[in-house]
């Protein structure tokens, strides 16, 4: 028989309570944004209209008028998707190589992986802009995003996959070599029918941290590539005019992500602790 | 083919893309801190393009770090960093342990104390300087204005009217001033980073050793040395890794920097490259490479820990 530590009455009743109002306080500013988002600009900043005022669709309706919205979420979306599309392709293959046939580097290339993921993105700023503006010309365009994104979360894709990977029995994998099924089968036929809840949280994960990238995205860009970050970031003071407007486009940028990440929670502690933490 | 060949295949494509990822701008901006290299001189019309023959040896070193804007950015960069981790760590430990045992709705108030993670930082920033703390306008101007109301309310009644008059008025505190806007930063970004903390020192309190916890009980320790002998240990290496992790993350700290503090004077480290990196391309990549220093020690204790539990 367990003995399970006795809670005293301020326990009971204390650490619901307390939990509750901290969990409402951290998420009371989200909260106001999306309330804020139904207001009208003039309504948003009167003290009389805080909690009861005329609910109105109008900043929605506007956010094409008003932000240009669906150019910004298209471009944030197409980015995301590819990046993050390219990632895995480019992961699977290399995370598959490291779990199943592991050399004595493998761990060092881990690592080295991993490293890549801690140069300061301002350090690179410069030549980032040099090479792909002049050089390249590929400054400002989809392309250059999607590789960016990809890159900067390539790590943390192989990373997760291969301590996905790691747990499906060596044995699966050799019954298929067996059958004489190519490399390439082997992954199409058996490794990702396996490994498929792994690698559709890697991919989620890996598309929330493209959406929200904040550096490259606002750096890299001026208008035909730009993402929802660099929306956001240019209509950064509005001094109080426009903040029904402002809500309601902000929530429009943050909703969907914040609703896919409640259901990556657990995946979040794997990818972002690259397994250190279980 | 054998299956070395084959594994190195496979891995081919992610290292040489990292490789070059990491290879070629690298050495391009330790290469430009090295050089006279300016975007536009009437002057020295020679300094616009980059060239060996415009050496300039640790010159430009020397200049960044005997720049003022430096210094402030370095003091700002290690102050917005380290209160961060002070907050998150401690509101992380707290509300985790608070959340370990069941309550009803523990999954809904999960839900709501992730969320923050999700915010991009853009929208992030622009929430709180706008919405929430701006002066007149937002919460903390309509909270200050509430309360003088309040107080001046409080004047009329008898006896205790006489203690409220002796109160000033309250003045609401601009956050767009340049000291200001650091703090406002460090509250933005732990709102959104304490749910990081929490996610991981809840995932670690699960695998707690219950047994330990029970003996414990029966030797009769209180709640306080529970958490003082048994759970602060079992934390101690989530709580370095939590650390080391948003090191990294904010010493790169990039949009609320450039939405909240834009042109006020406020600057870390990628703030003031940016600056620099307006026309003074060598001393911006001499501040880079000073950032990749500062990166790379914290990133070397991080591998360490990370590699450790690699394998098994």
């Amino acid at each position: 028989m367990a003995i399970v530590a006795q809670e005293t009455k301020l326990g009971t009743f204390g650490r619901p309570v307390l939990a509750w109002g901290i969990g409402l306080l951290f998420f009371f500013p989200i909260f106001w944004l999306v309330l804020t988002s139904f207001k009208t600009d003039a309504d948003a900043v009167k003290p009389e209209f805080l909690f009861t005022f005329a609910p109105t669709l109008e900043n929605y309706l506007n956010m094409t008028e008003n932000y240009d919205y669906w150019r910004f979420a298209i471009n944030s979306v197409i980015t995301s998707v590819f990046a993050t599309a390219f990632a895995l392709f480019v992961g699977i293959p290399s995370a598959y190589a490291m779990a199943f046939n592991p050399s004595r580097r493998t761990k060092d290339v881990l690592m080295w992986m991993l490293s890549t993921k801690m140069l300061p993105a301002a350090a690179v700023l410069y030549p980032m802009t040099f090479l792909t503006k002049n050089f390249l010309g590929i400054y400002d365009t989809h392309f250059l995003l999607i590789l960016v994104l990809c890159l900067i979360n390539l790590p943390i894709v192989i990373w997760m996959l291969f301590t996905y990977f790691k747990e499906i029995p060596k044995e699966i994998i050799e019954a298929g070599q067996m059958d004489g099924v190519n490399t390439w089968g082997e992954i199409k036929e058996i490794l990702i029918p396996l490994a498929w809840g792994g690698i559709a949280s890697t991919a989620l994960l890996c598309f929330i941290f493209c959406w929200n990238e904040a550096y490259w995205t606002v750096r890299l860009t001026t208008t035909e590539a730009a993402t929802l970050s660099k929306l956001i970031e240019g209509n950064r003071a509005p001094e109080g005019l426009f903040f029904g407007r402002l809500s309601a486009v902000s929530t429009a940028a943050v909703g969907p992500i914040v609703i896919l990440g409640w259901f990556c929670q657990k995946q979040l502690v794997q990818g972002l602790t690259f397994g250190a933490v279980k | 083919m054998s299956n070395r060949t084959v594994s190195r295949v496979l891995q081919a494509p992610a290292v040489i893309l990292l490789l070059i990822w990491m290879i070629v701008p690298l050495s391009m901006t330790l290469f430009f801190s090295f050089i006279r290299y300016v975007l536009s001189s009437l002057n020295r019309p020679e300094w616009t393009t980059p060239s060996i023959s415009n050496w300039r040896g640790f010159g430009n070193y020397e200049f960044v770090l005997n720049s003022k804007d430096f210094v402030f950015a370095i003091q700002n960069s290690l102050l917005i960093v380290g209160s961060i981790l002070f907050l998150t760590v401690t509101f992380g430990v707290l509300i985790a342990v608070l959340i370990n045992k069941a309550f009803p709705g523990r999954g809904i108030v999960r839900v709501l104390l992730i969320s923050p993670f999700f915010v991009m930082p853009a929208v992030n920033a622009v929430l709180w300087i706008n919405m929430i703390l701006d002066p007149v306008l937002g919460l903390q101007g309509l909270a200050v204005d509430g309360l003088n109301g309040l107080i001046a309310g409080m004047k009329d009644l008898p006896v205790i009217g006489w203690f409220f008059s002796q109160w000033p008025t309250l003045e609401p505190i601009s956050f767009r001033a340049t000291q200001t806007s650091a703090y406002a930063v460090i509250v933005m970004v732990t709102w959104q980073w304490t749910p990081f903390a929490v996610l991981i020192f809840m995932t670690s309190l699960q695998s707690e050793d219950q047994q330990q916890k029970e003996a414990a009980i029966l030797d009769g320790a209180g709640a306080w040395s529970q958490f003082r002998f048994l759970t602060l240990p079992h934390l101690g290496r989530p709580i370095a890794i939590v650390v080391m992790i948003q090191a990294i993350f904010h010493l790169s700290l990039y949009a609320e920097i450039e939405i909240v503090s834009r042109g006020n004077g406020n600057k870390n480290l990628p703030y003031l490259i940016g600056e620099f990196a307006n026309n003074n391309i060598g001393a911006a990549s001499a501040t880079g490479i000073f950032a990749v220093i500062l990166a790379n020690i914290i990133a070397i204790f991080l591998l360490r820990m990370v590699g450790k539990t690699l394998m098994d």
